[in-house]
């Protein structure tokens, strides 16, 4: 049976895969490569993990954010010289285009050589293949960065090229003059160009030897010159004189294609070495920007995250100059988090799933402490993208059942189970029903899960942990005409997103009708609602 | 004073760096007029620069089989051309190869070392030929002359000098090529649109239909559109539109001058006729490089 897939598409929305794809991005054709070739550490590969995850912190420290930015660049620069390889591979010559590609590239890797010196936490850049391509290309060099077929790669070439000009200079001659006769000839100042017109009424004589008529019209004449016997036997010697030159060229093009694929195991090496590089300095650089820590990757059940982040809301919000509120975490087995709408729920499930990602991933997770073992998938449950593309055919409940299905199908041990708000939009006591039973279920079968809901009673009814949004301090002020960005605004300054553990039967508010009102639903409705919630709790 | 002379002294008097030439349609001598400028731009010791917006049209005429004109470059000229149109020999420099892509394969940057004939295919877009250009210029060039096409006026900038080439291939009548001449040079000269007078900003084309529409009605106000490319009117129809509207544009384009070529597949015109016709239709600089004449 095949490995059940890590991430599915609607977790891997929730959780910001994507997000850390893009963060994390290689920006050379050797990194891309790199990152294809990966895979995520799995149960065994703990220490694997935990030294790959140290080593990218180790980057991180060792260089500062500048350096890392120039390395980038100079990755960035790299050509891809994997299609020059692949041709001398087959015997095939190179083209020009293909040794500028291989000049820049010797020219990167000893660049980045001299950047990256003496950090053992990445391998060689250069090396014995990429020296001796460079010197290869060298008498090639044009300036700093181009490249020309020299006469110095070759004799032959240099006398053929003599040749070819010698052969042009005469034809040249040859023709400037017959030109410059036909001019004079028809009395022009100016030298004839291929095709130029004679007007009839002009001509005093005859046409002058040399003009040839291409089209004939009432009142001029199309003409070229006509190159006489002289000339045109000169053009036949240029012509031949550069096919001499064709042919030295496409030797000195096969010669260093043959000496090229000497060179092709140290530089197919050296490529590889290149994307272990692009993508370690990626993660560094991200590493460094986002101050993550190497986790405590372990065999052993429990998750432990101390002011975990959730990367891609901290960098929205930073944006737009708010602060990410850390949130904690521990627990093994089962835990809900409750709390009030728009008070980070969700957000610490995808706090800790981005964090079991990263630790998959080999890299230093954003948090200041985390324990976790290596999760064979994660999986998120709860209303998503995935259920919304499914238009009409499933009812929200029913989405989410299919996926609960779905989940339990591959779930072993060590999965990362997070459900928020699972079975929403049912009854309230089938909703609590079938949430205590899954994670029940699920800490059964050796998953950690954590759940995110309104329901009262479900810490207690599925023996886990509860930890709880502090909520709002106080409700904030009505703004009749405030704009939805403005009321979320002060909706975020009111809010105490810090999460902390609770007694296991607290009762929990949700502040709905509080922020019912806030966004600006009918005053009358709201305080109508409020007087029910107290009969109710009457 | 050769009529390329002139023709070049056109571009510069108004401080273009670049020149671009395009064409009422094909076979109308934009390949001789990019040639008869980098002759004398390179006679007055000028670093070339040449590209071309995307590929025009064939290598041979079908009409007469007669091979197109072609352009023999001499060593020292910077190209952007297309990877898969570069000639193998004799070799050329490879100064840089860009991530612009064409149908001939992606856009290298080449310096001609041996006098050589190139098919310029460039890069089809506008941003990749403002890429391209500025790439000939951040390689050395001084000067760069762009081989256009009528029907890619989008990709042409602000800061080219337009040379118009018009002739036979079309059509045998020299009052129809004149017009059509006067309808391009108006069209790619329209005004820049004066902020402080009133206008009606418009987010699309300006359509045969929406020009009837404003006619109909006696729009007094400017009407602005971005460029001459979101004017979708031609020939007659849009210079009977000029004649009522006040068409402006937000990024004008700097036509100089007018070729003629009075040799065509379709046939040929008398040529002194067309010559004057078309100065008459243009009102700009009119040359007939074939017959080394101007009007």
């Amino acid at each position: 049976m095949n490995a059940p897939e890590f991430l599915d598409r609607a977790s891997a929305l929730a959780i910001g895969e994507e997000w850390l794809a893009a963060a994390i991005a290689p920006c050379s054709p050797y990194g891309a490569r790199d990152v294809q070739i990966r895979r995520r550490f799995l149960a065994g590969e703990e220490r694997q993990a935990n030294a790959q995850a140290a080593r990218i912190a180790r980057i991180a420290e060792r260089f500062d954010l500048d350096a890392m930015e120039a390395v980038r660049a100079t990755l960035a620069r790299l050509p891809d010289i994997a299609p020059a390889l692949a041709r001398v591979a087959v015997g095939d010559s190179l083209d020009d285009a293909q040794a500028l590609a291989l000049l820049r590239f010797a020219d990167g890797a000893i660049e980045l050589q001299r950047r990256l010196a003496e950090c053992r936490d990445l391998p060689d850049s250069a090396g014995e293949s990429v020296d001796r391509l460079r010197a290869l290309f060298e008498r090639g060099r044009v300036g700093s960065h181009a490249f020309y077929l020299h006469d110095s790669f070759d004799d032959a070439l240099r006398a053929e090229r003599e040749r070819f000009e010698e052969a042009r200079a005469r034809f040249e001659s040859a023709r400037g003059r017959l030109e410059r006769t036909v001019a004079e000839s028809l009395g022009r100042a100016a030298r004839v160009d291929e095709e130029f017109i004679v007007m009839r009424d002009a001509l005093v004589a005859p046409l002058p030897a040399g003009v040839r008529v291409v089209r004939e019209a009432p009142t001029y004449l199309l003409c070229e010159i006509d190159l006489d016997e002289e000339t045109r036997a000169l053009l036949e010697r240029r012509e031949d004189a550069a096919r001499g030159v064709a042919l030295a060229e496409e030797r000195v093009r096969a010669s260093l294609a043959q000496r090229v694929s000497k060179l092709r195991d140290g530089l197919v090496r050296t490529a590889m070495h290149l994307g272990e590089i692009d993508a370690a300095i990626a993660a560094a650089l991200w590493t460094r920007r986002f101050a993550c820590r190497p986790a405590e990757i372990s065999s052993e059940s429990g998750i432990e995250v101390v002011e975990g982040r959730w990367l891609p809301l901290q960098e929205r919000l930073e944006r737009g100059g708010g602060a990410f509120v850390p949130s904690s975490l521990s627990w093994s087995g089962a835990a809900i988090v409750t709390g009030p709408n728009m008070g980070g729920k969700s957000v610490a499930l995808r706090t800790v799933g981005f964090i079991a990602l990263c630790a998959s991933m080999g890299l230093p997770v954003p948090a200041q402490r985390a324990r976790l073992a290596l999760p064979p998938m994660i999986r998120w449950l709860g209303i998503g993208p995935e259920e919304e593309s499914r238009g009409g055919l499933l009812s929200s409940f029913a989405g989410e059942a299919v996926r609960l299905r779905d989940a339990f199908t591959i779930l072993s041990p060590r999965a990362l189970l997070l459900v928020d708000e699972f079975a929403r939009t049912t009854t309230p006591r089938e909703s609590f029903a079938i949430l205590v039973a899954s994670l029940h279920a699920a800490r059964e079968r050796g998953a950690e899960i954590l759940a995110a809901t309104h329901l009262a009673g479900v810490a207690v009814a599925a023996g886990a942990r509860h930890f709880a949004v502090r909520g709002l301090r106080g409700i904030p002020a009505r703004k009749p005409g405030a704009d939805i960005e403005r009321l979320l605004v002060a909706l975020a300054d009111c809010m105490d997103y810090r999460i902390e553990e609770v007694a296991e039967d607290r009762r929990e508010s949700s502040d709905a009708l509080a922020l019912a009102s806030l966004l600006g639903v009918d005053e009358e409705i709201v305080a109508r609602a409020r007087a029910i919630v107290k009969t109710l709790a009457e | 004073m050769e009529v390329s002379d002139l023709l070049l002294d056109r571009a510069i008097a108004i401080g273009a760096r670049s020149v671009a030439v395009v064409g009422t349609g094909k076979n109308v001598g934009k390949t001789v007029v990019m040639r008869a400028i980098y002759r004398a731009a390179l006679a007055r010791g000028m670093k070339l620069g040449l590209t071309s917006i995307g590929r025009d049209g064939e290598a041979n005429d079908f009409v007469d089989a007669r091979a197109k004109p072609r352009l023999r470059l001499a060593a020292g000229t910077l190209v952007a051309g297309a990877l898969g149109a570069l000639p193998r020999s004799p070799a050329l420099e490879w100064c840089e190869s860009t991530e612009i892509q064409s149908a001939s394969g992606p856009i290298s940057i080449v310096r001609v070392r041996t006098e050589s004939e190139i098919e310029l295919v460039g890069a089809p877009t506008a941003s990749g030929l403002r890429a391209c250009v500025a790439a000939l210029f951040a390689h050395g060039a001084e000067f760069v002359a762009i081989d256009g096409a009528i029907d890619r006026i989008a990709a042409l900038r602000e800061e080219d000098a337009v040379v118009v080439s018009c002739g036979a291939a079309a059509s045998t009548s020299v009052e129809a090529i004149a017009a059509e001449a006067g309808a391009l040079v108006a069209l790619l000269a329209l005004p820049r649109h004066d902020e402080t007078s009133a206008a009606l900003q418009l987010e699309g084309a300006l359509t045969p239909m929406r020009a009837a529409e404003f006619i109909a009605r006696g729009e007094r106000r400017a009407i602005v559109v971005r460029d001459a490319t979101r004017v979708t009117l031609r020939g007659r129809a849009l210079l009977g539109a000029l004649d009522r509207l006040q068409i402006r544009v937000e990024r004008p384009l700097r036509p100089v001058a007018v070729t003629v070529n009075s040799v065509g597949r379709a046939g040929s015109v008398e040529p002194k006729a067309l010559l004057q016709a078309v100065r008459a239709a243009v009102a700009l600089p009119t040359f007939d490089l074939f017959a080394a004449s101007a009007a």
